[in-house]
């Protein structure tokens, strides 16, 4: 099974400052909407590779950075529907 | 996660019904977008941009209201945003492209009309488009019958002021245009309480002259033999356009151009060796309607460029910004304006010319003609168009299709025909 891995926050700019950080260190991360089963609000998630995750940790710690938490999801090909 | 419902109440929103796009957006994005391979780092800007698409931008516009500011909404890239930016006011370009509003739309409006319009009228009635709901005015046009009609009813939920767009181009309609333009800046100044001064409009000139050349130069990196963006990246960045704060814009997606000819450069591609180049010409494409170009995007081509509004109706040709007085910069606006070569217009035939040159100059190996389904206009226009077109030795298809997922497969097949055609 393959994993997604997620950073939530509880604001959008806490969300960019992590994201300006990882792009400093060279760590690779894309931003994504919230997946709906994370959270009921819309708004901005991050996705990293698993392997980064320590150092991850680590700049959050030494930031004033506050995320709302990590999470995985199982990754499913689901097809796609235009709304 | 911030929480945007209390805004979305006071913005007179159905919630629950809004919830169910909120639920289905991330999915369809992710799908389309983020499945991707190798996307410029840039375009996580924009993915910030869908992120907070009825969050972050509906906020600055209540913020903007809250001291005392207006927002205008718009549909068609006729409506000089020039005036709105110099009256004080913002100005978002209504999204009509989800499939999600064509019953609400149809609840007043004849089934038999395209999706378009039932999608920006079901969108108001529906109550689930937060621009929609905080707009002070709507400036329609007269582009078409649908809508002409369709401002009546909205005129009913919303004010709506509609501007009225000859569909000849001689020297007359260049005044009755100019006109026009005047009459909407009483309008703006009557609506804001601020007055639309040589000074303001110069500057609002010189800001979208700015958003054009930077939309310019992301569609430029795009005619390299290696492409450094998808074109579903590059329509995304054009719908965001419509939207989005204009000083970020231009900024991000100058830092995204950069990135792009980088790209170039290092010869970084999102596409394969023999990857077919694809024109796509017609009918505008709003959020969130990724249909046509995920569709050739994962049939083995990269779309090159839109000969559309959502494409490079939008940003050719700048207004001249030699004029300083208000006659002169009106008369400049009302010439940049009516230079668009919208199949509203009769006779048009600088769009053939306009598709012949873009498949030129972006290599295209084809052009799909895509319209909206009962856009009579863009319809009726792909005779002439297809007859150029095949003049000019450009092989191209035409597809009509609406926002549905009904012709998904049939659409495929049809351009992976084609594809293969246009490669023997």
């Amino acid at each position: 099974m393959e994993y997604d891995y997620y950073i939530l926050f509880n604001t959008h700019t806490n969300g960019l400052m992590l994201a300006n950080k990882l792009k400093e260190n060279n760590i690779k991360y894309t931003i994504v909407p919230t997946p709906r089963q994370l959270s009921k609000c819309c708004g901005i998630a991050i996705t990293y590779a698993l392997k980064d995750e320590k150092a991850i940790l680590d700049i959050i710690d030494k930031s004033a950075i506050k995320v709302s938490g990590l999470h995985s999801l199982e990754r499913k090909n689901i097809d796609i529907k235009f709304i | 996660m911030a929480d945007y419902r209390e805004l979305w109440q006071k913005l007179g929103m159905d919630l629950e019904k809004h919830d169910v796009l909120c639920e289905v957006l991330p999915q369809l994005y992710g799908g389309v977008y983020l499945s991707q391979e190798n996307r410029p780092e840039g375009m996580n800007y924009y993915n910030f941009v869908v992120s907070e698409v009825h969050g972050l931008r509906i906020k600055e516009l209540d913020d903007h209201k809250q001291q005392g500011g207006k927002v205008v909404g718009t549909f068609c890239i006729f409506v000089p945003d020039e005036l709105i930016l110099a009256a004080g006011a913002i100005g978002v370009g209504l999204c009509a492209g989800s499939q999600f509003w064509i019953e609400d739309g149809e609840r007043v409006l004849p089934r038999n009309i395209c999706p378009l319009v039932k999608a920006f009228t079901g969108a108001k009635l529906s109550g689930t488009c937060p621009y929609f709901q905080s707009c002070d005015m709507i400036i329609g046009e007269t582009t078409c019958d649908a809508k002409k009609k369709a401002w009546e009813i909205l005129d009913e939920y919303v004010d709506t002021y509609v501007m009225d767009l000859p569909q000849m181009k001689r020297e007359k309609d260049y005044k009755k245009w100019a006109e026009e333009i005047y009459d909407l800046k009483d309008k703006l100044e009557k609506l804001t309480g601020n007055t639309i001064t040589e000074e303001k409009l110069h500057e609002a000139i010189k800001l979208c002259n700015r958003k054009r050349k930077a939309l310019q130069r992301l569609y430029n990196a795009r005619k390299a033999l290696n492409v450094p963006i998808s074109g579903k990246d590059a329509l995304l960045i054009s719908q965001i356009a419509f939207y989005d704060n204009p000083e970020r814009f231009i900024e991000m997606t100058n830092k995204l151009c950069d990135e792009l000819e980088e790209r170039i450069e290092k010869g970084i591609s999102i596409n394969k060796k023999g990857d077919k180049r694809i024109l796509i010409s017609g009918t505008p494409m709003a959020v969130p309607n990724w249909k046509i170009h995920h569709i050739v995007e994962t049939s083995g081509a990269v779309v090159v460029a839109e000969e559309t509004c959502t494409g490079t109706r939008y940003f050719e040709n700048l207004v001249d910004e030699t004029p300083t007085t208000m006659d002169g910069m009106i008369n400049a606006l009302a010439d940049r304006y009516l230079k668009i070569n919208c199949a509203c217009f009769t006779p048009n035939k600088g769009r053939e010319e306009d598709i012949i040159r873009l498949a030129k100059e972006y290599r295209a190996d084809g052009v799909i003609y895509n319209s909206l389904q009962f856009c009579h206009t863009y319809n009726i226009e792909y005779a002439k168009v297809e007859k150029a077109l095949k003049e000019a030795g450009i092989p191209v298809i035409f597809i009509e299709s609406d926002y549905s997922n009904d012709d998904i497969g049939q659409i495929q097949t049809r351009v992976e025909a084609f594809l293969e055609m246009i490669g023997q």
